[in-house]
């Protein structure tokens, strides 16, 4: 068994490949991590790139693959090359859930017969606290667009960016979730990360290895420590958690990550991921 | 490399910007700690020879730094203050052995040519084959950092500024 996928059974390393299909994004959420937004430099993995990650992830013995952004469905190709990766290993993708058109949703129905799930963002079941973060509108596009994302065949989990406020707030947006047609284990929570736009926020996970949980994160730019990491301040690429430039061959990258895993404490447990 | 950074808290300015290509740092870390951590050459002597190096190579970032190192090293302030080229070295170091040491890693750092036979000389009869060897190696990667640190105007750490000012040294 090779160290990569001993690492990924005794759970000390992600199994799931995470790639950054893009950074530009139709919304502009206030605690984006990558500071995503229609402006951003776009910094795209062309999709041929994917696909050739996604096969190498397979043979490394990664699990699965993640696709990313950004919002990975401003990539005209997507559908199609979420197809092509799913070839390879399960695709999870996720998604603000506000593109999807008939004409993207039937791109996206041959998808159904294949392993991939799409992650959509809801945070809230109040439309007011939903949209605060993310964008007017949002809440009504995304309760529009899950029925119609599971009616063309499509796995789809929920995830909320930040704790509920309390555990009211929790129920009521379980009771939404599971009325959409989403049960309570496809729902996830994600932490806000100290990163990007929540650079600012105290209340923020703060980015490192001891307590982010090392996921490799293949981006235009290089390899990352987490799907968390790969983010830009002030225009320039953070570099804290960049572990490689080099990603050709993958193997590369993952070599450092298990270097740097190695080199790593006794008993250092990092905690947060993107479930 | 990223846990190297987070192990030994905020990063110097020559860590931070080879973290932006890991495979580098990756390489070029254990090089420097082998070179300028603990080894048969006392930290004083490595100083002086690396101070004496930065300040021939004009590298401000190299000189405010190991100004500020070689004072907590033990050299005194006349000593730095010759080093810096202030004030003769032949009247602030008197062992003949640091008084050698001076001349040949400014001979170094002069270049390109080989070091002067006379002053080579006065090297040897002071130090051990591998104590040369050790310093030329100290005094190389000194020239080589002092380039790259010219050339890419890394500032010094504001601890660094502060002491210096302190001491009247900048």
């Amino acid at each position: 068994m090779n160290e990569l996928v001993a690492g990924i059974e005794d759970g000390s390393l992600g199994g799931r490949l995470w790639l950054y299909s893009n950074y530009h994004c139709n919304l502009t959420c206030a605690y984006c991590l990558t500071a995503s937004s229609p402006k951003a430099p776009r910094r795209a993995l062309p999709p041929d790139r994917m696909v050739e990650l996604a096969r190498q992830a397979a043979e490394l013995g990664f699990t699965s693959v993640g696709v990313t952004g950004g919002e990975p469905f401003l990539i005209p190709e997507m559908p199609e090359t979420l197809a092509r990766m799913a070839a390879h290993l399960p695709v999870l993708v996720l998604s603000n859930a506000t593109l999807f058109t008939d004409k993207l949703l039937a791109r996206l129905a041959p998808l159904a017969d294949l392993p991939v799930t799409a992650q959509v963002s809801l945070d809230s079941a109040d439309a007011d606290d939903n949209d605060r973060n993310r964008a007017d509108g949002n809440f009504s596009s995304v309760v529009a667009a899950i029925p119609r994302l599971l009616a063309a065949g499509l796995a789809v989990r929920v995830a909320t960016t930040g704790a509920p406020a309390d555990d009211e707030a929790r129920a009521r947006l379980c009771a939404l979730h599971s009325e959409l047609g989403i049960s309570d284990a496809d729902h996830v929570t994600r932490p806000i990360v100290r990163r990007g736009r929540a650079g600012d926020n105290a209340a923020a996970v703060p980015p490192s290895t001891d307590n982010l949980f090392p996921e490799l994160t293949v981006t235009a730019e290089g390899a990352y420590w987490s799907p968390f990491a790969p983010t830009i301040t002030g225009g320039r690429t953070d570099t804290d958690l960049l572990i490689c430039r080099v990603t050709e061959p993958l193997q590369h990258a993952v070599e450092h990550l298990l270097h740097i895993v190695g080199g790593r404490p006794p008993g250092a447990g990092a905690v947060a991921g993107i479930p | 490399m990223v846990s190297d950074r987070f192990a030994e808290g905020e990063p110097g300015a020559i860590t931070a910007s080879l973290a932006h290509v890991p495979e580098l740092l990756c390489a070029i870390s254990p090089f420097l700690r082998a070179i300028y951590g603990p080894s048969a050459i006392s930290p004083r002597l490595k100083e002086i020879a690396v101070l004496r190096v930065s300040v021939r190579m004009q590298c401000r970032f190299c000189t405010q730094t190991h100004t500020a190192v070689a004072r907590r090293s033990g050299l005194s302030r006349d000593e730095v203050v010759a080093l810096r080229g202030r004030a003769p070295a032949e009247t602030a170091f008197s062992d003949p052995r640091e008084r050698a040491l001076v001349r040949w890693a400014e001979a170094m750092a002069l270049g390109p040519d080989p070091v002067a036979p006379a002053i080579m000389s006065l090297l040897a009869e002071s130090f051990a084959d591998h104590e040369v060897v050790e310093l030329a190696m100290i005094a190389s990667a000194t020239m080589m950092l002092a380039r790259y640190c010219t050339a890419l105007e890394l500032p010094p750490s504001a601890a660094t500024l502060e002491q210096l000012r302190a001491e009247e040294l900048l």
